[in-house]
């Protein structure tokens, strides 16, 4: 019994000892004095935020349903190539994707939350610094939240502006806020930018904000909101609640501030240290594919660094160019997915294929299609023989036996036309041969456009493939999944000059719009750098002849089709047709067209035909794709964000 | 051992009985039928297969703010429901080809079978649809009637439908380019475009290549430019393609 006695005190002495001090610090997390109190700790957290920033890169997933994550940072991400923003939206021929009208439920509040915990807690260790870095710091968080904020804006137009680290124990009321107008959003991103502008310094290090970054985030943002205020009034959303109520859409009186916001935004960037590139001169189309690979180019404002070297997945690497270029000759993994529609080639300065009398070009050579093109278009897609990692393009659809008449013959492609009958036109499968008059011809170039698997990867569609952001310098062997490193280009001087030109035409300052798109053309060795301006009004676009709700002034248009000539296959244009309020026009029954080159056997010539893609897929926006719907499950935890935005 | 059958047993009976099957909410079993009345003809409305729908809202349930669903409507211009649960719902036809209507039809009670009819004012008519097979082609014509034109939208288009089936309309068509691109895009005010005359002349669509030995199911649609671009339809006409 006294040994028990005993036996229990030792024990009693060995649990309670243990109680002693166990509130320690834990060592493996970092507290706010560590994270807030010096520069590297602040570099440190805002490291996460700055990966989180809603950048449409070449891993996000412009579809609403990836398999994992969210669509800026799907885990399957190699997929997110097929789901890429230019297929859903047509801007690529592709035979997998659609229009998203509804997104996939973007709401960032915990990043804002985390901005915001630091703008309350930062000032605390204001003695830690010295002015400058402080007031930097501040600015730079100030960015931060201006960029979630425009990705919130862009989508669902008003949201509610949380300035505050809310506290989950106070009164349930107090947490459901409601949606702020859409042009206080604007004018909040507007306010930010602003004060990050004041307070960030001139140079910061790679893939850091500066004050230009900020200003060149204002251009793009200030130009989206002018065009939501003076476009929105053609949608005829009349008793949308959310419309009437100012939470999406902006009082046409309005759009001319913000216009003037992008272009002094834009000009503040100008006296930057940033100039347009030009270092390949005089080889103009080479000079444009390198801005997108030259990581020392003067024209980057904002980069967003991928780096396949660094270990463990940590998501600094994407797939571009096992996605984009055909196996197995230029790509060892997966293939080409994305194709360029005619519809845009048309835009640039083409080579003619149609005579005035209507008959089709005779070239010969294939890759005689390049000879009168714009070199843009020619540093922007890859045509029949370019070369790519020691192979050459080979692009060639079938052969006719003989071509008479025009090429309007030829019915777009279509077998009914009686030109297209099997027994005049030869179509076949990959690099196949056919022999005319004891020769062997080839029927189907190696790189598309073949028969056999018609619908699938590495075929392409019409004349081209995409080269912009493509790496030549990889081995075929080293094109994979996960094994690009190109730089994502952000924010780029072309960008911002594009940004001042039209906001300056919106406020009617034609000449000086112009100015800017001159230098531009110079760059793209267009054939006329500066068009006569032309004020007749017109409501069809170029794409699709779509019939835009309102008229236009020529010149404006050309300026939107210049953005899309400089900005093709940036992840612009969904956006761009969406604030100009006509994706609806520009995509009803989109039905992309393809430049199919063809071997006219009779002549030993090469003739190109402008025909309806062979799937005849077509891309459908409903007005509804203007605002994304607000979030189902945050309706749910709080119904303050009613009403839901317009026909949803 | 007697004991740690026991504990084993009482466990197996109390795990067995959280299988126990009933749900204690009924499966809804309302049914909400109705049609959409044309204001013009008095006849259901012409239109297509789930193109737009009946909105509800149900009200007898208060502990959140109420979410619409939709009914689709059917092609023949009613729709019915008999998976609804029984309550108060508010109503709504939405997005569809006619003038926006003021009142939501307020607290119509889902319980056994429901009949709810609404009447809308088509935004065009779509008549006098002729057809004509002239070998392998097909042509169309008809006129639009636009009875109200005051506060008329912009006409957008005029499109015609082809269908192999009995379902034809803009949710189930042929489509392909050699019949879209024959669509008459016009874009612009009735007024501007026809003038003040409520019957439009007779707009032509085609020549519309068809198949030898085929039967189609044809209608024009035409639509203007509010906020849904949903189509009002002519009648079907069935064509035998000899």
């Amino acid at each position: 019994m006294k040994r028990n006695i005993l036996l229990y005190m030792v024990l009693l002495a060995m649990v309670f000892s243990a109680c002693q001090k166990l509130d320690l610090q834990p060592k493996g997390i970092l507290l706010p004095e560590e994270l807030f109190g010096n520069e590297s700790g602040v570099k440190k957290y805002f490291t996460g935020l700055y990966n989180y920033l809603p950048i449409e890169d070449f891993n996000y997933y412009g579809n609403n349903n990836p398999s994992g994550g969210d669509a800026f940072r799907p885990t399957n991400y190699w997929e997110a190539g097929k789901n890429s923003q230019g297929n859903c939206s047509g801007e690529f021929f592709n035979t997998w994707q659609g229009v998203n009208n509804s997104g996939f439920g973007y709401w960032p509040y915990n990043r804002i939350r985390d901005v915001n915990i630091f703008i309350r807690d930062f000032p605390g260790y204001k003695a830690n610094f010295k002015p400058d870095p402080y007031n930097a710091l501040l600015g730079e968080a100030s960015f931060l939240r201006a960029f979630f904020y425009f990705g919130l804006a862009k989508r669902y137009g008003g949201v509610p502006i949380i300035t505050t680290v809310q506290n989950p124990l106070a009164p349930r009321d107090s947490l459901l806020v409601a949606r702020n107008t859409e042009y206080d959003t604007w004018k909040f991103i507007y306010t930010d930018l602003q004060f990050a502008i004041a307070n960030l310094p001139a140079t910061s290090e790679f893939g850091r904000a500066n004050k230009y970054v900020a200003a060149a985030l204002l251009s793009r943002a200030m130009l989206y909101a002018g065009s939501v205020a003076r476009y929105t009034t053609y949608m005829n959303y009349g008793a949308e609640k959310a419309y009437t109520a100012g939470l999406a859409g902006i009082d046409p009186s309005k759009a001319n501030e913000f216009f003037q916001y992008a272009v002094d935004a834009g000009k503040l960037v100008e006296t930057g240290p940033y100039q347009l590139y030009t270092k390949n001169y005089p080889d103009k189309a080479l000079n444009f594919a390198n801005i997108f690979l030259d990581a020392s180019s003067t024209e980057n404002i904002f980069v967003k660094d991928f780096d396949q070297t660094v270990p463990n997945d940590t998501r600094l690497r994407h797939n571009y160019d096992a996605l984009m270029c055909p196996q197995p000759d230029m790509a060892s993994d997966v293939g080409a997915e994305s194709y360029p529609p005619f519809d845009f080639m048309e835009l640039y300065d083409m080579t003619a294929y149609i005579n005035p009398d209507g008959t089709p070009v005779r070239f010969t050579n294939r890759s005689d299609i390049k000879n009168d093109m714009e070199p843009r278009m020619k540093g922007t897609m890859y045509f029949d023989g370019d070369p790519l990692r020691g192979k050459t393009f080979s692009i060639q659809k079938g052969i006719y036996l003989t071509y008479t008449g025009t090429a309007a013959a030829a019915q777009g492609g279509s077998n009914a036309a009686p030109i297209n009958s099997s027994g005049n036109r030869v179509l076949g499968s990959r690099g196949q041969t056919t022999k005319i008059n004891g020769v062997d011809m080839l029927i189907a170039g190696a790189h598309g456009h073949f028969t056999f698997n018609a619908d699938g990867e590495n075929n392409a569609w019409g004349a081209a493939f995409v080269r912009k952001y493509i790496n030549p310098q990889m081995a075929t062997p080293d094109v994979r999944l996960y094994n690009s490193g190109t730089p994502w280009i952000v924010f780029r001087l072309g960008e911002v000059y594009l940004n001042i030109a039209e906001a300056l035409y919106e406020l009617g300052k034609r000449s000086e719009a112009f100015d800017y798109i001159e230098k531009l053309r110079v760059r793209a060795g267009c054939k006329v750098a500066r068009p006569a301006i032309d004020m007749g009004t017109t409501n069809i676009g170029s794409i699709n002849k779509a019939n835009y709700p309102y008229q236009i002034e020529n010149s404006l248009q050309f300026i939107r089709d210049e953005r899309v000539r400089e900005l093709y296959g940036e992840n612009h244009w969904w956006w761009d047709i969406r604030r100009w309020r006509t994706a609806d026009q520009i995509l009803n029954q989109f039905r992309p067209r393809m430049l199919s080159a063809y071997y006219v056997a009779n002549e030993g010539k090469y003739i190109y035909i402008d025909e309806i893609n062979r799937n005849n897929r077509s891309w459908t926006a409903s007005k509804s794709c203007f605002y994304e719907p607000i979030p189902g499950g945050e309706i749910g935890k709080n119904s303050k964000l009613l009403p839901n935005n317009p026909l949803y | 051992m007697k004991k740690i059958t026991y504990i084993i047993l009482g466990m197996g009976l109390l795990a067995f009985s959280s299988c126990f099957k009933k749900d204690n909410y009924a499966a809804p079993d309302a049914q909400i039928h109705g049609n959409i009345i044309d204001f013009y003809t008095k006849q259901p409305l012409l239109t297509s297969q789930a193109d737009w729908s009946i909105r509800t809202w149900e009200k007898s349930w208060k502990e959140s703010v109420a979410q619409p669903r939709d009914l689709p409507v059917k092609q023949n211009g009613t729709y019915n429901n008999s998976k609804q649960f029984a309550g108060s719902y508010d109503m709504l036809p939405y997005g569809g080809p006619f003038w926006p209507i003021a009142d939501t039809a307020k607290g119509v009670a889902f319980n056994g079978s429901a009949q709810q009819d609404f009447t809308v004012t088509p935004y065009l008519q779509v008549v006098e649809l002729t057809t004509s097979v002239s070998g392998t082609n097909l042509t169309l014509t008809c006129r639009l009637k636009a009875p109200k034109r005051v506060g008329l939208p912009n006409i957008v288009e005029v499109k015609p439908y082809l269908s192999l089936t009995e379902f034809v309309g803009e949710s189930n068509y042929i489509n392909i380019a050699e019949y879209n691109n024959t669509r008459k895009q016009i874009n612009q005010s009735w007024l501007t475009y026809f003038g003040d005359v409520e019957t439009s002349p007779v707009i032509t669509i085609g020549p519309l290549p068809v198949k030898s030995g085929y039967t189609y199911n044809v209608r024009i649609g035409a639509n203007v430019n509010d906020a849904f671009r949903k189509y009002n339809y002519s009648e079907i006409k069935e064509v035998k393609v000899p």
